[in-house]
This record gives C-alpha cells, sequence and structure tokens, in this order.
C-alpha cells in the first residue's frame, strides 16, 4: 500500500474514533448523578430560606445551581401527576404556601411518601432558584443520617 | 362597637369571597419545543407557579428557568449557560389578564375559550402578547391550556453562528396548568 494511503486510512480511523467519542462523552454525555454527589452547602432549611427572602441575588449567586443539602422540620409531602415534593412551609402569599420545595428523584418517591408532617429530615438536591415565593431544589435524595 | 364588629364581619365576608375567586398551582407544566433539520429540541418544566383570579381575570405565571428539564444534559447546559442565561435571569414569567373573564363561568362545568393578554418577560426582555387558550372548569378545578409561538430574537437570545442553521429561531410553547382553588 502506498504510503499517502496509509496516511489518509489513518486520519479517516482517528476522525472517526474522534467523531464517536463526541458522540457519547460531549453530545450525549449523561445527566449529572446528584444523589451521589457531594453537596456544596449544608444547611438548615429555616437558614436556607431566610437567605433568600433576605438578599435573594446574594443567595442566589450562592446557591442556585449547586447541590445542597437541607435538614429540618418537614411541613407535609405534596404529590401531581410525576412529582412528589416534601415541602417545608414558611410563609403565606399569594400562592398559597410558601418556602421550601424539594422534588424528589423517582428512587426516592416512595419513602418519601412515608414522611410525617413535622418530622425531622434531611435531604440533598439540585437548587434551581428562587421564583419569589419558593426555594426549589429538584432531584432529591434523602440523606441517611 | 357593635357597628364596629358589622364592619368587620362584613369585610371578612368580602375577603373571603375574594379569596374564593382564586385559583393556584405550583405544579404547572410548560413545554417548549422547536424543531430544525439537524436538532429537535424539547424541554418541560413541571414546577410553574400559576395565579388566577377568576373575579377580575389577572393571570401570572413564574418559572424557574433552570427547572426546564431536558432530555440531553449537554442541551440543557448550553439552554442555560448560552441562550437563557440563567444565572442572570433565573425566572420567566407572565403577568396578565384574561380580557373575557365573563365568558368564563367558573360556577358552571365547561370548557371556555379565554383571550389572554399580558406581559412575558424572558431573558430580562419584556413583550406584550395576545393568546387564545382554553379554561376547563371541573368542579373546583381549572385546566388552562394555551399554545403559542415566539420568536427567539424578540428576547434577545442570541444563537452562535456556528449552529445558527441548525436550530429553530422560533419556539413554540405549550403552557398546561391544573390549578386548585385556594383555601
Amino acid at each position: 500500500m502506498k504510503t499517502w494511503v496509509k496516511i489518509i486510512a489513518g486520519l479517516v480511523f482517528i476522525g472517526v474514533i474522534a467523531g464517536v467519542l463526541v458522540y457519547f462523552f460531549i453530545y450525549n454525555k449523561p445527566h449529572p448523578n446528584y444523589e451521589l454527589m457531594d453537596a456544596a452547602y449544608s444547611v438548615t432549611v429555616a437558614d436556607f430560606y431566610n437567605a433568600y427572602t433576605s438578599n435573594k441575588t446574594e443567595a442566589g449567586n450562592k446557591y442556585n445551581g449547586k447541590v445542597i443539602a437541607l435538614s429540618g422540620k418537614l411541613s407535609k409531602v405534596e404529590f401531581s401527576d410525576s412529582l412528589t415534593i416534601c415541602v417545608f412551609v414558611f410563609n403565606k402569599g399569594m400562592f398559597g404556601d410558601e418556602g421550601v420545595r424539594c422534588t424528589m428523584l423517582p428512587k426516592f418517591m416512595e419513602l418519601a411518601k412515608k414522611f410525617q408532617p413535622d418530622g425531622e429530615v434531611k435531604l440533598k438536591g439540585y437548587c434551581t432558584g428562587f421564583n419569589d415565593t419558593d426555594v426549589i431544589l429538584d432531584k432529591c435524595s434523602i440523606v441517611k443520617q | 362597637m357593635k357597628k364596629l364588629m358589622l364592619v368587620f364581619f362584613c369585610l371578612s365576608i368580602v375577603s373571603f369571597a375574594a379569596d374564593a375567586q382564586k385559583f393556584i398551582t405550583k405544579t404547572g407544566h410548560i413545554k417548549f419545543y422547536s424543531d430544525s433539520q439537524l436538532e429537535k429540541i424539547e424541554a418541560h418544566n413541571r414546577q410553574v407557579n400559576a395565579a388566577f383570579d377568576a373575579a377580575t381575570g389577572d393571570f401570572v405565571f413564574r418559572v424557574l428557568v433552570k427547572s426546564f428539564q431536558f432530555e440531553k444534559a449537554l442541551m440543557q447546559e448550553h439552554f442555560n449557560e448560552n441562550y437563557l442565561e440563567s444565572d442572570k435571569f433565573p425566572n420567566a414569567t407572565f403577568l396578565g389578564k384574561v380580557t373575557n373573564i365573563k365568558d368564563v363561568n367558573i360556577g358552571k362545568d365547561g370548557v371556555y375559550e379565554a383571550m389572554v393578554e399580558g406581559k412575558l418577560t424572558i431573558h430580562g426582555v419584556t413583550q406584550p402578547v395576545k393568546e387564545k387558550g382554553t379554561f376547563e372548569v371541573k368542579g373546583t378545578k381549572i385546566t388552562g391550556k394555551a399554545k403559542f409561538t415566539i420568536l427567539l430574537a424578540d428576547y434577545s437570545v442570541k444563537i452562535p453562528g456556528a449552529v445558527a442553521n441548525s436550530i429553530s429561531k422560533s419556539i413554540e410553547i405549550t403552557v398546561d396548568l391544573v390549578l386548585d382553588k385556594l383555601n
């Protein structure tokens, strides 16, 4: 085989391998596993909510987009078609109860349903921010204490 | 004293009547969808705050941009970091009114056409919006549905030149809110 043919074949091969790697590891990379991630901050639910209501910009810069571990007294567990949400209520406003809402990962939905109101819980999840009434945590898991 | 108590009682009744007209949800669903030759983009947000006052027609919803879920993690990253800049503009909001509120009878089950008019804020840019939707009354629940299209350019969402041809310049937004009577 001529040298230039070998070079072109080698380049094509490298290109195909690079394409496959980009497809699987960048374009189709999986979502982060929030259950396994370490929490950037571990705080009480009350301190966490107060941080947002006293200065939402500062709290947003600190907590939004990060994994947060929260501990505190649960107010209730809400259910919708596909969600199980652990709710910590601190206020009442135009949207009803206001506080911290933690949407559970499917794996923890059944366990969360067994939570009792006023029970102490520790949850960990991805903070998506404050919508002027509630602070939302997504992909939440139960932290063993 | 009796007069004072009577005034207080009347005010309580008025306040109760006003509250009885309010419907809310915190688990509303908004989907956005765009399709182009190379890329189909679909995302869902199932934690939409919405409130509807059936007495005045006032209607509001708020969405946390970071709560939109994509099938592909890379798309979600680009959406938050490059397009919607969710650290800078964490919320998207709609503030408006059902203009034909007299046609929506919340005391009678049925599907009513609703004309909604207001201001939609996305990416820190506010634009007037006027859309048609439906309100389905069923007992103490109202299901509000609407589907409309927005142009990304209207909200200063810039598409990088390298992918300009593979991403649609408009987004179809589907709103589906099951509102419960506020107790």
